[in-house]
Protein backbone atom coordinates (compact mmCIF):
# COMPACT_ATOMS: atom_id res chain seq x y z
CA UNK A 1 0.00 0.00 0.00
CA UNK A 2 1.09 3.36 -0.71
CA UNK A 3 0.73 6.40 1.42
CA UNK A 4 -1.06 9.57 0.95
CA UNK A 5 1.64 11.72 1.78
CA UNK A 6 4.20 11.85 -0.67
CA UNK A 7 7.97 10.02 0.25
CA UNK A 8 9.68 13.10 0.25
CA UNK A 9 7.37 15.14 2.51
CA UNK A 10 7.62 12.28 5.01
CA UNK A 11 11.36 11.71 4.55
CA UNK A 12 11.28 15.31 5.61
CA UNK A 13 9.29 14.42 8.94
CA UNK A 14 11.42 11.86 9.67
CA UNK A 15 14.48 13.99 9.27
CA UNK A 16 13.03 16.45 11.50
CA UNK A 17 11.98 13.54 13.95
CA UNK A 18 15.28 12.17 13.99
CA UNK A 19 17.02 15.73 14.66
CA UNK A 20 14.82 16.19 17.35
CA UNK A 21 15.13 13.11 19.45
CA UNK A 22 18.99 13.37 19.19
CA UNK A 23 19.01 16.59 20.23
CA UNK A 24 16.93 15.73 22.80
CA UNK A 25 20.21 12.98 23.71
CA UNK A 26 17.88 10.09 23.52
CA UNK A 27 19.39 8.75 20.40
CA UNK A 28 22.56 9.01 18.23
CA UNK A 29 23.69 8.42 14.32
CA UNK A 30 25.44 5.54 15.35
CA UNK A 31 23.23 4.02 17.60
CA UNK A 32 20.89 4.07 14.72
CA UNK A 33 23.04 3.15 12.30
CA UNK A 34 23.71 0.02 14.30
CA UNK A 35 19.84 -0.79 15.10
CA UNK A 36 19.50 -0.78 10.67
CA UNK A 37 22.47 -2.93 10.53
CA UNK A 38 21.29 -5.68 13.02
CA UNK A 39 17.75 -5.44 11.52
CA UNK A 40 19.40 -6.04 8.18
CA UNK A 41 21.47 -8.90 9.52
CA UNK A 42 17.95 -11.15 9.82
CA UNK A 43 17.29 -13.37 7.19
CA UNK A 44 15.09 -15.80 5.79
CA UNK A 45 18.41 -17.86 5.26
CA UNK A 46 18.58 -17.84 9.23
CA UNK A 47 14.98 -19.84 9.38
CA UNK A 48 16.30 -22.00 6.22
CA UNK A 49 19.62 -22.93 8.20
CA UNK A 50 17.13 -23.99 11.61
CA UNK A 51 14.80 -25.84 8.60
CA UNK A 52 17.79 -28.22 7.03
CA UNK A 53 19.70 -28.75 10.69
CA UNK A 54 16.14 -30.53 11.60
CA UNK A 55 15.48 -32.23 8.87
CA UNK A 56 18.74 -34.07 9.05
CA UNK A 57 19.71 -34.23 12.50
CA UNK A 58 15.78 -35.61 14.15
CA UNK A 59 17.31 -35.22 17.63
CA UNK A 60 17.83 -31.44 16.81
CA UNK A 61 14.35 -31.19 15.37
CA UNK A 62 13.35 -32.48 18.76
CA UNK A 63 14.84 -30.02 20.56
CA UNK A 64 13.68 -27.05 18.37
CA UNK A 65 10.34 -28.38 18.84
CA UNK A 66 10.47 -28.11 22.35
CA UNK A 67 12.46 -25.41 23.22
CA UNK A 68 13.45 -22.98 19.81
CA UNK A 69 15.30 -20.52 21.62
CA UNK A 70 18.00 -22.77 23.39
CA UNK A 71 17.91 -24.79 19.64
CA UNK A 72 18.95 -21.68 18.07
CA UNK A 73 21.46 -21.35 20.46
CA UNK A 74 23.02 -24.33 19.13
CA UNK A 75 23.19 -23.23 15.99
CA UNK A 76 24.42 -19.56 16.76
CA UNK A 77 21.87 -17.94 16.17
CA UNK A 78 19.08 -15.76 18.34
CA UNK A 79 15.69 -13.75 18.65
CA UNK A 80 17.21 -10.91 20.46
CA UNK A 81 18.34 -8.80 17.35
CA UNK A 82 15.35 -7.13 16.80
CA UNK A 83 13.29 -4.63 19.18
CA UNK A 84 13.45 -6.80 22.38
CA UNK A 85 14.23 -10.26 22.92
CA UNK A 86 11.13 -12.72 22.04
CA UNK A 87 10.57 -16.15 22.68
CA UNK A 88 10.32 -18.08 19.38
CA UNK A 89 7.60 -21.12 18.67
CA UNK A 90 8.28 -23.43 15.71
CA UNK A 91 5.44 -25.30 14.65
CA UNK A 92 6.13 -28.42 12.05
CA UNK A 93 3.89 -29.31 9.08
CA UNK A 94 2.90 -32.86 8.52
CA UNK A 95 1.46 -35.27 6.15
CA UNK A 96 -1.79 -34.09 7.96
CA UNK A 97 -1.58 -30.81 9.63
CA UNK A 98 -0.51 -27.50 7.88
CA UNK A 99 0.55 -24.31 9.79
CA UNK A 100 0.23 -20.89 9.05
CA UNK A 101 1.11 -17.41 10.36
CA UNK A 102 -0.53 -13.69 10.80
CA UNK A 103 -0.81 -11.46 13.32
CA UNK A 104 -4.38 -9.80 12.75
CA UNK A 105 -3.86 -7.35 15.59
CA UNK A 106 -0.37 -5.94 14.18
CA UNK A 107 2.41 -7.51 12.65
CA UNK A 108 4.19 -9.64 14.67
CA UNK A 109 6.77 -11.71 13.56
CA UNK A 110 9.99 -13.64 14.25
CA UNK A 111 11.93 -10.24 13.11
CA UNK A 112 15.40 -10.67 14.92
CA UNK A 113 15.75 -14.21 13.27
CA UNK A 114 14.33 -13.43 9.59
CA UNK A 115 14.58 -9.85 9.29
CA UNK A 116 11.91 -7.13 8.30
CA UNK A 117 8.55 -9.51 7.07
CA UNK A 118 7.59 -9.60 3.70
CA UNK A 119 4.70 -6.22 2.62
CA UNK A 120 2.34 -8.66 2.21
CA UNK A 121 2.55 -10.19 5.92
CA UNK A 122 1.37 -6.58 6.79
CA UNK A 123 -1.31 -6.03 4.42
CA UNK A 124 -5.17 -5.95 5.81
CA UNK A 125 -5.38 -8.04 2.70
CA UNK A 126 -3.68 -10.57 4.27
CA UNK A 127 -4.47 -10.16 7.90
CA UNK A 128 -7.99 -9.68 7.78
CA UNK A 129 -8.43 -13.16 4.98
CA UNK A 130 -6.21 -16.05 6.16
CA UNK A 131 -7.67 -16.68 9.95
CA UNK A 132 -11.19 -17.01 8.17
CA UNK A 133 -10.64 -18.36 4.45
CA UNK A 134 -6.66 -19.64 4.53
CA UNK A 135 -7.79 -22.17 1.66
CA UNK A 136 -8.38 -19.68 -0.86
CA UNK A 137 -5.65 -17.36 0.82
CA UNK A 138 -3.01 -19.84 0.30
CA UNK A 139 -4.13 -20.87 -3.06
CA UNK A 140 -4.00 -17.44 -4.12
CA UNK A 141 -0.47 -17.81 -3.07
CA UNK A 142 -0.07 -21.00 -5.12
CA UNK A 143 -0.12 -23.69 -2.76
CA UNK A 144 -3.20 -25.78 -2.97
CA UNK A 145 -3.60 -28.54 -0.25
CA UNK A 146 -5.47 -31.87 -0.14
CA UNK A 147 -8.88 -31.29 1.23
CA UNK A 148 -7.78 -33.77 4.12
CA UNK A 149 -5.25 -31.62 5.22
CA UNK A 150 -6.12 -29.80 8.61
CA UNK A 151 -5.02 -26.63 8.70
CA UNK A 152 -4.09 -24.51 11.84
CA UNK A 153 -3.81 -20.67 11.23
CA UNK A 154 -2.00 -19.29 14.51
CA UNK A 155 -2.55 -15.48 15.24
CA UNK A 156 0.62 -14.57 17.19
CA UNK A 157 -1.51 -12.16 19.44
CA UNK A 158 0.99 -12.20 22.58
CA UNK A 159 4.69 -12.21 22.83
CA UNK A 160 5.91 -15.61 21.41
CA UNK A 161 6.73 -15.27 17.57
CA UNK A 162 6.96 -18.80 15.14
CA UNK A 163 7.96 -20.43 12.61
CA UNK A 164 7.08 -22.83 10.36
CA UNK A 165 9.16 -26.62 9.82
CA UNK A 166 8.21 -27.25 6.24
CA UNK A 167 7.89 -30.85 5.53
CA UNK A 168 11.31 -32.42 3.64
CA UNK A 169 10.66 -32.56 -0.13
CA UNK A 170 10.49 -35.82 -1.50
CA UNK A 171 13.60 -36.54 -3.92
CA UNK A 172 15.96 -35.12 -1.44
CA UNK A 173 17.91 -37.90 0.00
CA UNK A 174 21.06 -37.39 -1.55
CA UNK A 175 21.37 -33.72 -0.41
CA UNK A 176 23.68 -31.77 2.25
CA UNK A 177 22.57 -29.38 4.72
CA UNK A 178 23.40 -26.22 2.84
CA UNK A 179 21.69 -28.00 -0.44
CA UNK A 180 18.86 -28.53 1.68
CA UNK A 181 18.49 -24.46 3.24
CA UNK A 182 18.53 -23.43 -0.33
CA UNK A 183 15.68 -24.51 -1.08
CA UNK A 184 13.73 -23.18 2.00
CA UNK A 185 11.63 -20.16 1.19
CA UNK A 186 10.69 -16.99 3.44
CA UNK A 187 6.95 -18.15 2.15
CA UNK A 188 7.80 -21.69 3.54
CA UNK A 189 8.72 -20.58 6.81
CA UNK A 190 5.37 -18.46 7.19
CA UNK A 191 3.56 -20.74 5.94
CA UNK A 192 2.12 -19.68 2.35
CA UNK A 193 4.28 -21.88 0.85
CA UNK A 194 5.40 -25.91 1.20
CA UNK A 195 8.55 -25.18 1.97
CA UNK B 1 1.70 -14.43 38.85
CA UNK B 2 0.08 -17.02 40.64
CA UNK B 3 0.20 -20.74 39.15
CA UNK B 4 -1.78 -20.73 35.81
CA UNK B 5 -5.35 -21.10 36.50
CA UNK B 6 -5.70 -23.82 33.31
CA UNK B 7 -4.08 -26.51 31.88
CA UNK B 8 -3.65 -27.65 28.41
CA UNK B 9 -7.23 -29.88 27.62
CA UNK B 10 -9.18 -27.31 29.52
CA UNK B 11 -11.87 -25.81 27.77
CA UNK B 12 -12.00 -21.58 28.43
CA UNK B 13 -14.05 -18.88 26.78
CA UNK B 14 -13.19 -15.84 25.91
CA UNK B 15 -14.23 -13.12 27.43
CA UNK B 16 -17.16 -11.11 25.30
CA UNK B 17 -15.21 -7.45 26.41
CA UNK B 18 -15.25 -4.75 24.50
CA UNK B 19 -12.46 -2.44 25.94
CA UNK B 20 -11.66 1.15 25.50
CA UNK B 21 -7.89 0.72 25.63
CA UNK B 22 -5.66 -1.51 23.87
CA UNK B 23 -5.95 -5.23 23.87
CA UNK B 24 -5.22 -8.70 22.76
CA UNK B 25 -7.71 -9.75 22.42
CA UNK B 26 -8.86 -10.03 18.92
CA UNK B 27 -12.68 -9.36 18.57
CA UNK B 28 -13.36 -12.39 16.73
CA UNK B 29 -12.52 -14.77 19.83
CA UNK B 30 -14.57 -12.93 21.93
CA UNK B 31 -17.08 -14.61 23.60
CA UNK B 32 -16.11 -17.97 21.89
CA UNK B 33 -15.00 -21.39 23.50
CA UNK B 34 -11.75 -23.10 22.63
CA UNK B 35 -9.39 -25.50 23.99
CA UNK B 36 -6.07 -24.86 25.48
CA UNK B 37 -2.88 -26.42 23.82
CA UNK B 38 -0.34 -24.96 25.39
CA UNK B 39 0.61 -22.95 28.29
CA UNK B 40 3.77 -20.21 27.45
CA UNK B 41 4.67 -18.73 30.92
CA UNK B 42 4.29 -15.21 31.95
CA UNK B 43 4.05 -11.79 30.64
CA UNK B 44 2.95 -8.65 31.77
CA UNK B 45 -0.35 -7.87 30.80
CA UNK B 46 -0.54 -5.63 27.65
CA UNK B 47 -3.59 -3.80 28.46
CA UNK B 48 -2.00 -2.79 31.36
CA UNK B 49 1.26 -1.75 30.00
CA UNK B 50 -0.28 -0.03 26.74
CA UNK B 51 -2.18 2.27 30.14
CA UNK B 52 1.65 3.01 31.29
CA UNK B 53 1.06 1.07 34.51
CA UNK B 54 3.86 1.05 36.84
CA UNK B 55 3.28 -2.23 38.09
CA UNK B 56 1.41 -4.06 35.31
CA UNK B 57 -0.66 -7.53 36.14
CA UNK B 58 1.86 -10.57 35.41
CA UNK B 59 -0.05 -13.20 34.02
CA UNK B 60 -0.06 -16.68 32.52
CA UNK B 61 -0.30 -16.69 28.62
CA UNK B 62 -1.97 -19.38 26.62
CA UNK B 63 -2.22 -20.76 23.43
CA UNK B 64 -6.11 -21.07 22.48
CA UNK B 65 -7.47 -23.53 19.64
CA UNK B 66 -10.80 -22.61 18.11
CA UNK B 67 -12.67 -24.02 15.53
CA UNK B 68 -13.31 -22.33 12.96
CA UNK B 69 -16.95 -22.85 12.12
CA UNK B 70 -17.34 -21.08 15.72
CA UNK B 71 -15.93 -18.07 14.73
CA UNK B 72 -16.92 -18.04 11.24
CA UNK B 73 -19.91 -20.28 10.91
CA UNK B 74 -19.53 -22.74 8.29
CA UNK B 75 -17.88 -24.28 6.55
CA UNK B 76 -15.19 -24.31 9.21
CA UNK B 77 -12.64 -26.83 8.74
CA UNK B 78 -9.78 -25.32 10.23
CA UNK B 79 -8.20 -24.22 13.21
CA UNK B 80 -7.58 -21.12 14.73
CA UNK B 81 -5.25 -20.46 17.66
CA UNK B 82 -4.51 -17.35 19.86
CA UNK B 83 -2.38 -16.06 22.16
CA UNK B 84 -4.22 -15.15 25.36
CA UNK B 85 -3.28 -13.51 28.55
CA UNK B 86 -5.31 -15.40 31.79
CA UNK B 87 -7.52 -12.44 32.35
CA UNK B 88 -8.83 -12.61 28.40
CA UNK B 89 -10.66 -16.52 29.94
CA UNK B 90 -12.72 -17.26 31.75
CA UNK B 91 -13.96 -20.94 32.73
CA UNK B 92 -16.28 -22.75 30.44
CA UNK B 93 -19.27 -23.83 32.91
CA UNK C 1 -14.57 -0.08 21.03
CA UNK C 2 -12.79 -2.20 18.51
CA UNK C 3 -10.22 -0.48 16.84
CA UNK C 4 -9.10 -0.26 13.49
CA UNK C 5 -6.23 -2.27 13.82
CA UNK C 6 -8.53 -5.35 15.22
CA UNK C 7 -9.30 -6.86 10.87
CA UNK C 8 -9.53 -10.64 11.63
CA UNK C 9 -12.01 -11.65 10.12
CA UNK C 10 -13.47 -8.38 8.22
CA UNK C 11 -14.14 -8.41 4.43
CA UNK C 12 -13.33 -5.80 2.16
CA UNK C 13 -9.50 -5.73 1.87
CA UNK C 14 -9.46 -7.56 -1.23
CA UNK C 15 -6.88 -9.73 -2.51
CA UNK C 16 -3.39 -10.06 -1.08
CA UNK C 17 -0.81 -8.61 -3.42
CA UNK C 18 1.89 -10.63 -2.98
CA UNK C 19 5.37 -9.68 -3.29
CA UNK C 20 7.60 -12.47 -3.01
CA UNK C 21 11.34 -10.50 -2.72
CA UNK C 22 10.24 -7.02 -1.68
CA UNK C 23 13.10 -5.80 -0.59
CA UNK C 24 13.23 -4.78 3.57
CA UNK C 25 12.35 -0.82 3.07
CA UNK C 26 11.47 0.62 0.46
CA UNK C 27 12.85 3.76 1.38
CA UNK C 28 16.41 4.96 3.74
CA UNK C 29 13.82 6.82 6.08
CA UNK C 30 11.21 3.37 6.48
CA UNK C 31 14.91 1.85 7.99
CA UNK C 32 15.73 5.12 10.11
CA UNK C 33 11.95 4.64 11.29
CA UNK C 34 11.97 1.61 11.96
CA UNK C 35 15.48 1.93 14.11
CA UNK C 36 14.46 5.51 15.89
CA UNK C 37 11.08 3.36 17.24
CA UNK C 38 13.79 0.53 18.71
CA UNK C 39 15.95 2.98 20.12
CA UNK C 40 13.10 4.26 22.08
CA UNK C 41 12.17 0.84 22.86
CA UNK C 42 15.34 0.16 24.11
CA UNK C 43 15.70 3.42 25.86
CA UNK C 44 12.29 3.00 27.77
CA UNK C 45 10.91 5.83 26.26
CA UNK C 46 7.56 3.83 25.70
CA UNK C 47 7.35 0.43 25.67
CA UNK C 48 5.97 -1.81 22.60
CA UNK C 49 2.31 -1.78 23.86
CA UNK C 50 2.38 2.07 24.06
CA UNK C 51 3.63 2.22 20.66
CA UNK C 52 0.85 -0.53 19.40
CA UNK C 53 -1.76 1.76 20.85
CA UNK C 54 -0.39 4.59 19.36
CA UNK C 55 -1.02 3.71 16.06
CA UNK C 56 -4.41 1.70 16.85
CA UNK C 57 -5.42 5.36 18.00
CA UNK C 58 -5.37 6.51 14.66
CA UNK C 59 -8.44 7.81 13.23
CA UNK C 60 -9.31 4.95 10.87
CA UNK C 61 -9.32 6.78 7.89
CA UNK C 62 -5.74 8.22 8.15
CA UNK C 63 -5.02 4.45 9.40
CA UNK C 64 -6.25 3.09 5.97
CA UNK C 65 -4.73 5.56 4.23
CA UNK C 66 -1.27 5.42 5.67
CA UNK C 67 1.73 2.96 4.31
CA UNK C 68 3.42 0.96 7.30
CA UNK C 69 5.77 2.54 7.80
CA UNK C 70 3.90 5.96 7.81
CA UNK C 71 2.00 4.24 10.79
CA UNK C 72 5.43 4.19 12.80
CA UNK C 73 5.94 7.40 11.92
CA UNK C 74 2.75 8.53 13.68
CA UNK C 75 3.54 6.64 16.72
CA UNK C 76 7.32 7.67 17.24
CA UNK C 77 6.08 10.94 16.72
CA UNK C 78 3.39 11.50 19.03
CA UNK C 79 4.87 9.36 21.74
CA UNK C 80 8.04 11.60 21.82
CA UNK C 81 5.99 14.61 21.47
CA UNK C 82 7.22 15.93 24.66
CA UNK C 83 11.35 15.03 23.90
CA UNK C 84 12.85 18.64 23.01
CA UNK C 85 16.27 19.24 22.14
CA UNK C 86 18.49 19.64 25.17
CA UNK C 87 19.03 23.57 25.44
CA UNK C 88 22.61 24.79 25.82
CA UNK C 89 24.13 27.16 27.55
CA UNK C 90 24.80 29.46 24.58
CA UNK C 91 21.44 28.87 22.83
CA UNK C 92 20.79 31.87 25.69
Amino acid sequence: MTGHHSNSEIAVRVRRLEERLIGAGLTSDDQLDGIIGQILSGSPANGARVVARAWVDPAFRERLLVDANRALDELGLSMSTGPQPQRLTVVANSATTHNVLVCTLCSCYPIGLLGPSPSWYKSEAYRSRVVREPRAVLAEFGLVLPEATEIVVHDTSAESRHMVLPMRPGGTAGLGEAELAALVTREGLIGTAAV
Amino acid sequence: MAEPRFAVGDRVRARAVDPSHHTRLPRYARGQVGEVVEVQGTWPLADDRAQGFAEPRIEPVYTVRFPAGALWGPPGGHWVQVELWESYLEVVA
Amino acid sequence: MSRINDVGGQSGFGLVAVEPDGPPFHADWEARVYALNVAMLRRGVYNLDQFRDAIERMPPAEYLAASYYERWLVGVESLTASAAPELRPDDG
